[in-house]
């Protein structure tokens, strides 16, 4: 009985968190892997299982967010690894990608350009950029990354430069 | 596209919130959870078993089906199975190696357990797996004679033939297993390179 009242709890508590972060997770996936709709769905279900599977390890030192963003940074890293196994897009294949799987009104916005452009990065730069872009600030960014926030600062500064001249080239071509 | 990191951001937050989805299919997501615990356990346990039942069906073979007389096949059956346990053994550290790579810990101490995981791994592969093959393959051709008694001439030799061609084909699953491994420590190595820079 204790049991199964503490199974609901952590039902409860992973359902939750599912239906605040998913879109911040998801997000930071179709960023990281280009605007693949496919990968990144696979991606962030890999993250959620992680999420499900560590969260009676949640001692609440750090915020829920926080947390979520280490399981996120570490597991799109781990992919690396496995990512020249899954198929490679080509240049042309990935705009069409990028396309077809936002809805009419993302399809307006410059997101996929976005994608693309933060694609165009390091792995590691993707990953800051992305919090950056979450507002996150250097001290929570220098907490999930492992390095003191100074050299974050210095980092994110380097990487919208780059962000900026991708951008700037992109929309040249 | 603007380049302003303000309108980026903009453009970033606008996009999130029309990833929101209204129904979340909880029942799937649990099943696939389920599955994807199995498939670690295979991952972590997959290879342990293989190797623990081939050493169960070894010793079984030389205690009731062919207990070899002669010392030299008993130092080579012995070899057989201690390289077999030791290969397990190995397996066991790698796998305890694998647990030190944990998702909660920051990325460059993720990282560096990656790091020393693949190390250990690229070991496995360059010295450890030829020894054990080393052993097994000296252990094998040492209790031939003994057989050869037992068995027709032809016999013998499709039988020491065939080892051979599956020597071959370890060689090249070994040396495949090296630069698979040696490919991922690069890449890890560089990736710690990206961070701490």
């Amino acid at each position: 009985m204790i049991f199964l009242s503490m199974k609901t709890n952590k039902n409860e508590s992973f359902e939750t968190i599912y239906r605040q972060h998913h879109p911040m997770v998801l997000q930071m996936c179709l960023g990281f892997v280009k605007g693949d709709q496919d990968t990144a769905n696979d991606l962030s279900q890999d993250i959620f299982i992680s999420v499900w599977n560590n969260l009676d390890k949640f001692r609440g030192a750090s915020s829920y967010k926080t947390w979520i963003y280490r399981i996120t940074v570490n597991t799109c890293l781990q992919y690396v690894k496995k990512d020249k196994k899954v198929r490679r897009f080509s240049e042309s294949e990935l705009e069409n990608q990028s396309d077809t799987n936002h809805t009419e009104s993302s399809k307006q916005s410059d997101i996929p350009e976005l994608y693309k452009a933060i694609g165009q990065l390091k792995k590691i730069d993707r990953l800051i950029i992305m919090m950056v872009l979450e507002n996150q600030d250097y001290n929570s960014i220098a907490e999930v990354i492992g390095i003191n926030a100074i050299n974050v600062r210095v980092k994110t500064h380097r990487i919208k430069k780059r962000l900026e001249s991708i951008l700037k080239q992109n929309t040249h071509e | 596209m603007s380049s302003d990191f303000k309108t980026l951001q903009s453009h970033w937050n606008t996009s999130k919130n029309q990833l929101h989805v209204s129904t979340i299919d909880f029942d799937n997501l649990y099943k696939k959870i389920r599955t994807k615990e199995k498939e670690n356990y295979m991952f972590y346990y997959g290879t342990i078993t293989i190797l623990l039942t081939t050493l169960i069906v070894i010793s079984l073979f030389f205690y009731f089906v062919a207990p070899v007389q002669y010392t030299l096949s008993r130092i080579g059956a012995g070899l057989m199975i201690f390289g077999l346990i030791f290969r397990i053994g190995i397996e066991l550290k790698s796998i305890q190696k694998a647990k030190h790579i944990n998702i909660l810990d920051n990325s460059l101490k993720a990282t560096e357990h990656t790091i020393a995981f693949h190390k250990f791994r690229t070991m496995i592969h360059q010295v450890v797996a030829p020894i054990i093959v080393i052993l097994y393959t000296v252990g094998f051709y040492l209790i031939t004679p003994e057989f050869s008694q037992y068995m027709p001439l032809w016999n013998i030799v499709f039988i020491d033939v065939s080892y051979i061609v599956i020597a071959v084909i370890l060689f090249i699953v070994i040396r495949k297993g090296v630069k698979g491994e040696m490919q991922k420590l690069s890449d890890i190595i560089a990736l710690k390179q990206d961070i701490t820079e």
